[in-house]
């Protein structure tokens, strides 16, 4: 009698540090495939820009700058508004993009900009009768450099030059990491499935399992929007602050179907719990 | 057989679907915790950085707290030695970008919205108060920028002793143009920000009507005149 509470105290104990070991993993798992899905995905971070006009939002911001440049530079505001309409700023930006996940130091690629505005300004000159000889190059020259920066500042997202050749290399071993992560998650549930003689207890061992990994992933996502602390971010352009704003929730809701998919699967696992035990206790009467 | 079945249903019954689960999300972020627990401050620092109390207002409308005061009661010829203050209580201080003035020289055809801040909305407006600076009234240098191509084009036609007056939210101030000079952009002995009298200095860039953007650039110095002076112990 003794010994048996003994065995099955031992058992319960290791198969609870096995439910454990699998909310553990699952818990990684969530995340690793989130930020897989999100932060390594170029076509995440492109798609969030195409659906929430951060296109658009750019080139506003940008004939702002411009005609804020243009005002200290003596152009008519309809320069800026012709320029940077020839300018595709949406082949621009996916350029930055593309640049940035094949970990590509130089983000922004100016030469192309520099020749487009030295263009447009010769013409701006001509059409509106200027004597060049009266135009000092030094200060056209200076303009360029202003607008340029202003290029630069406007298509670039803070830090990425930063952390675009980590992010490139990190892919690979981080898609491992990944894949580690859910063979080890198979390997945890199949040990508790096959090394146990009773269907009932398989299914108890693997449902706290997944309703521990559901509650613990389902906390970062609820913390987040309950704090509301995405909204107030400190970023100086409507641009970027909405490309924020969307890829933030991305990454939230990423979590949320992760911990839905894992209390999906433990109301599965706890349901067949239920109707084996009460199989397994009517057979035992 | 069938005893021990009994009794292990009895000792993990359905409690042990929540409690478990619950333990384990506990236990993870104990871990989690002392995994970051060096770090922590300096995210909690971060944290605050990158955030701030409210959400970003984008507007790219200015806000005008500019209310116009009537003329001061004593006349502007008037030497005598009563000095007007106003109560740095009854100011309401321009937040960054805010309108709260008007910047008037008659003789060079200059009447602008007066901000404070030289942002681009300020600029693209009027022309606007250097915030490392002071507003009138305050008993320090007032560092005023606008562009030479639009709202400081004037500053072209700008000659010692003409008048520069502005009117503010708290009262109206004169000031009077003593010196023109040109100066690199670059050149910080143009001027002194921590002057201990009241003086204005107007810069914009330098030529005038040109295209592009210059290096140098025009400073006007006006000493000061009339005005209430802002009594800062009330």
């Amino acid at each position: 009698m003794s010994e048996h509470k003994h065995s099955s105290r031992l058992r319960a104990f290791v198969y609870s540090f096995l439910s454990f070991m699998l909310t553990l993993v699952l818990f990684l798992f969530s995340i690793s495939i989130v930020v897989e899905c999100t932060v390594f995905s170029k076509e995440y971070m492109i798609n969030v820009m195409s659906s929430n006009g951060y296109y658009l939002m750019v080139e506003d911001e940008l004939i702002s700058s411009m005609k804020s440049l243009g005002n200290a530079s003596g152009l008519k505001e309809e320069f800026s508004e012709k320029f940077v309409k020839s300018l595709d700023v949406q082949s621009n930006i996916n350029d930055y993009i593309s640049a940035f996940y094949s970990g590509d130091s130089t983000l922004v690629k100016t030469t192309s900009f520099k020749q487009q505005l030295y263009d447009a300004l010769d013409k701006y000159i001509a059409e509106n009768n200027i004597d060049k000889k009266t135009v000092s190059n030094e200060n056209l020259d200076y303009f360029v450099d202003n607008a340029t920066e202003v290029y630069v500042t406007e298509i670039s997202i803070p830090f990425f030059s930063a952390i675009a050749n980590y992010i490139y290399k990190a892919q690979t071993p981080f898609l491992m990491i990944t894949i580690g992560l859910g063979v080890t998650a198979l390997i945890l549930i199949a040990i508790i499935f096959f090394t146990n003689k009773f269907k009932h207890r398989k299914c108890r061992y693997i449902s706290y399992g997944f309703i521990g990994a559901f509650i613990t992933v389902a906390i970062i996502p609820a913390v987040i929007q309950i704090s509301d602390k995405i909204s107030k971010i400190n970023l100086n352009t409507r641009s970027l602050y909405n490309l924020f704003v969307n890829y933030t929730n991305g990454l939230v809701n990423g979590l949320w179907i992760c911990s839905l998919a894992f209390l999906l699967i433990s109301v599965v696992t706890f349901v067949l719990y239920i109707k084996y035990y009460k199989r397994a206790t009517s057979h035992n009467h | 057989m069938l005893r021990h079945n009994n009794s292990e249903h009895h000792s993990l019954n359905g409690k042990n679907f929540i409690i478990l689960p619950i333990i384990f999300c506990i236990i993870i972020y104990l871990l989690c915790f002392a995994v970051f627990a060096p770090s922590l401050s300096t995210l909690s620092s971060l944290s605050s950085f990158f955030f701030s109390d409210n959400p970003k207002d984008f507007s790219e409308e200015y806000n005008n707290i500019f209310v116009p005061v009537s003329e001061n009661p004593a006349p502007e010829n008037n030497k005598s030695n009563q000095k007007e203050t106003v109560k740095i209580s009854d100011i309401t201080f321009p937040k960054y970008g805010e309108q709260f003035g008007e910047l008037i020289i008659e003789d060079c055809q200059i009447n602008n919205k007066l901000f404070f801040g030289d942002n681009d909305i300020a600029l693209n407006n009027g022309v606007g108060i250097y915030n490392g600076s002071a507003i009138p009234g305050y008993g320090k240098t007032i560092l005023v920028a606008g562009h030479n191509n639009t709202y400081f084009n004037g500053l072209k036609y700008a000659k010692k002793g003409q008048k520069v007056k502005m009117r503010t939210s708290y009262g109206n101030y004169t000031y009077e143009i003593t010196d023109i000079k040109v100066r690199k952009a670059t050149d910080r002995t143009a001027y002194d920000l921590a002057a201990n009298y009241e003086n204005l200095i107007m810069y914009t860039c330098y030529p005038f009507d040109e295209l592009g953007l210059t290096p140098d650039r025009c400073f006007v110095y006006a000493k000061f005149v009339s005005g209430p002076e802002i009594d800062k112990n009330n």
